[in-house]
């Protein structure tokens, strides 16, 4: 089986990094509701991961503040390519009701490149779904091409 | 009550501020809510707000010149829950501590904003030009100064089922922890600047967003000071209904802890039994309130929505069907010799040091000590209600997974008291509030789901508010739970951490250092679930 064959097998199992950039915890236990039992993400394939080496995508919550920008910098950068990025939140899109804290630089753009962008706040664990069903089609793009528009999920 | 003008104000001298404690402290007023820095012009005025055990409240005033590096004596000898609250205070408006242990640690601002700055919570500091020098080059993190060589850490990863990210320093002798030193901030943003140019009704939608785990709780806090301030009086029925929202999210915050709980253990099948129910009382909150994580229901003199009849009958109905669920998840949890071996007598600890830590909310009640400020200084429909707080005879690990299962049970008690005797009228008030209120200064301590909440408002007489402080529970709890690792084994860690309901995320990447072999190595949260499931085995 070479590596063609495996990326097929493995397109739709996307394996999550979440990183917490200072966010108020909704988005979080929103992406963790998404994994229980009622939604249950898990169905689709969906998993977190420990380690940003082992993920698909990166899965960021809350603007970013002084002390996590460099954290984030340097995950992005141990995640395997092709990297993509949801940004799950009003603040992880554009730094939200926090846009003009003087410890916030804003949203997750800012620093990384966004590839999804789901905004609500906090944002439903269905919109999350809805969000990861996307990467699929966001990462072939990007395996095709080498680059991929960003994408808003419409909740 | 809930919210109150600022009363009972004691103005000391620096000199004579430890002597004052002292007397505070005899007087039985030594629970330390928290201290507040405020900005009056020509001066820094400083708020240590003290508390009775009975829930009187007494404020010691002190007045240090408006300059970076005035100083007052520590009081962190005499009452040692200060520690965090002197370090905040120094980082965000330059008075300096003389003795606080922890004077070498930056908490909340990062490394890369200089000590001798404008501290940013002065009002001639500019927003834009704290932003600017915060966002300067550097290392933001600093270097942590241990009794070894300082070793600079990196912090990550992060993990979702875990909250907000905080760095702590462990120092372990083989497997046992030596010394604690916790590196808070990672979630500062700077709320406390920014509400103070934002009107009072929308800083009700900025508080919602301290935390969004216990969210209205926060708006519910903040709403009782400004109700003060401005000389609101909300309805019956809208101190009623934000009851209900209030113990609902108890209940989830709860029953979310108590699953979480289960993972550190390893114990997956009831993390995921848990956040099943959990699910149910999300529902209610989105009949109740339209929301489920942001609430936005509370607000200045009332409700933002009313509930209807109908709603209310859905609402009991769902609580019948969650109060089955729990007590069936529960039963089947506490019959699990499993878990009994592997909670109890981990993390112990006496009611004499939960006073002295200044520690709150059902992590303090676990010591016997019935300090609910939901009895003690009964807000919203509580007195009404007849509340009576849930104590514990031991204070561990297993007790306080106890205490907050029967709290829980409460909570739905109350709701569903609270849905059949909900008294008639309007909840929304006919306007929202707008106006300018008088100057004053108020305060409001609630029951958060954590412990006490605390808020603090300053109206200058203008449509924003001077200066609005927040203390929240897990800040209170931090420096107890930092102590009790003290001895512990490094795979009890993430057991005595959740013990606190921690609102930080990870203790997932430590970095250890071996006082024998004298090297650091990386300890990541797997590694730490890994050892504690090891020792999970071992008790079979």
């Amino acid at each position: 089986m070479g590596l063609g064959d495996l990326n097929r097998y493995i397109k739709k199992s996307l394996w999550l990094f979440h990183f917490n950039a200072s966010s108020c915890n909704g988005c979080d236990i929103e992406i963790v509701a998404a994994l229980t039992p009622r939604f249950d993400a898990e169905r689709f394939g969906a998993l977190l991961v420990p380690s940003p080496r082992h993920a698909d995508a990166l899965v960021v919550t809350g603007s970013v503040n002084r002390l996590s920008v460099d954290a984030l910098r340097q995950i992005y950068s141990q995640m395997p390519e092709p990297k993509v990025v949801i940004a799950v939140g009003a603040c992880a899109c554009s730094g939200g009701v926090f846009h003009d804290c003087y410890n916030v630089i804003g949203g997750v753009d800012k620093v990384i490149p966004v590839d999804v962008y789901v905004p609500g706040c906090a944002v439903k664990p269905e919109a999350i779904i809805k969000a990861l069903g996307l990467v699929a089609g966001v990462k072939s793009e990007k395996r095709k091409r080498g680059k991929a528009r960003p994408i808003v999920v419409e909740a | 009550m809930g919210g109150r003008p600022l009363e009972n104000v004691v103005t000391v001298e620096p000199e004579g501020l430890r002597e004052a404690v002292e007397h505070q402290v005899k007087r039985g007023y030594g629970h330390l809510v928290t201290i507040t820095g405020v900005d009056a012009g020509e001066k820094i005025r400083v708020l240590y707000h003290l508390s009775s055990l009975s829930g009187d409240m007494t404020h010691l005033e002190v007045s240090v010149p408006k300059k970076v590096g005035a100083s007052l004596p520590t009081i962190a000898d005499v009452i040692p829950g200060s520690l965090f609250y002197e370090m905040e205070v120094r980082d965000l408006f330059g008075v300096r501590f003389e003795g606080n242990p922890w004077e070498a640690y930056r908490y909340p601002l990062p490394e890369t904003y200089p000590r001798d700055a404008t501290p940013p919570l002065w009002k001639e500091a500019e927003n834009e030009k704290v932003r600017e020098i915060i966002w300067r080059d550097g290392d933001a993190l600093g270097q942590i100064q241990t009794s070894a060589e300082g070793v600079s850490v990196p912090f990550g990863p992060y993990h979702p089922a875990l909250k907000e990210p905080e760095h702590f320093r462990l120092i372990v002798d083989g497997e046992t922890v030596v010394d604690v030193i916790p590196r808070l901030g990672y979630v500062h943003r700077g709320i406390e600047k920014i509400a103070e140019r934002r009107t009072y009704l929308k800083n009700v939608y900025l508080f919602e967003r301290v935390c969004g785990i216990c969210s209205f709780i926060h708006t519910y806090t903040y709403v009782l000071a400004a109700e003060s301030v401005a000389k609101v009086e909300p309805s019956r029925r809208a101190e009623w209904l934000r009851t209900l929202v209030a113990e609902l999210e108890r209940v989830h915050s709860h029953l979310l802890w108590i699953g979480l709980v289960g993972y550190w253990m390893g114990f997956d099948t009831m993390f995921m039994w848990l956040w099943g129910v959990r699910e149910k009382v999300m529902d209610v909150l989105e009949i109740v309130c339209g929301n489920r994580v942001m609430k936005g229901f509370a607000t200045i003199g009332g409700t933002v929505r009313d509930v209807t009849d109908s709603q209310l009958e859905q609402v009991k109905r769902a609580l019948r069907e969650i109060e089955k669920q729990a007590s069936d998840v529960m039963e089947r949890i506490l019959s699990f010799d499993l878990f009994i071996h592997r909670t109890r007598g981990f993390g112990e600890f006496d009611v004499e040091t939960a006073r002295r830590m200044c520690a709150v909310g059902p992590y303090r009640r676990i010591t016997g000590d019935p300090y609910d400020i939901r009895k003690v200084e009964p807000y919203g429909a509580y007195q009404e209600l007849g509340f009576e707080p849930i104590t514990e005879k031991r204070a561990d690990a297993y007790h306080s997974v106890l205490v907050r299962l029967k709290e829980t049970m409460q909570s739905i008690e109350m709701c569903r008291r609270i849905a059949e005797e909900l008294p008639a009228g309007a909840a929304v008030p006919q306007r929202f509030y707008m106006a300018s209120p008088q100057p004053g200064e108020a305060v409001a301590r609630t029951e958060a789901p954590r412990g006490e909440l605390f808020y603090f408002i300053k109206s200058a007489g203008k449509p924003t508010p001077d200066r609005v402080k927040v203390r929240t529970p897990s800040l209170a709890n931090m420096l107890l739970a930092a102590t009790l690792l003290r001895g512990a084994t490094l795979s009890d860690v993430p057991i005595i951490f959740t013990m606190i309901d921690p609102c930080f995320s990870c203790t997932d990447r430590v970095l250890v250092y071996d006082v024998r072999t004298r090297t650091a190595r990386m300890l990541r949260e797997e590694d730490f679930i890994k050892m504690s499931r090891k020792r999970w085995a071992s008790c079979e």
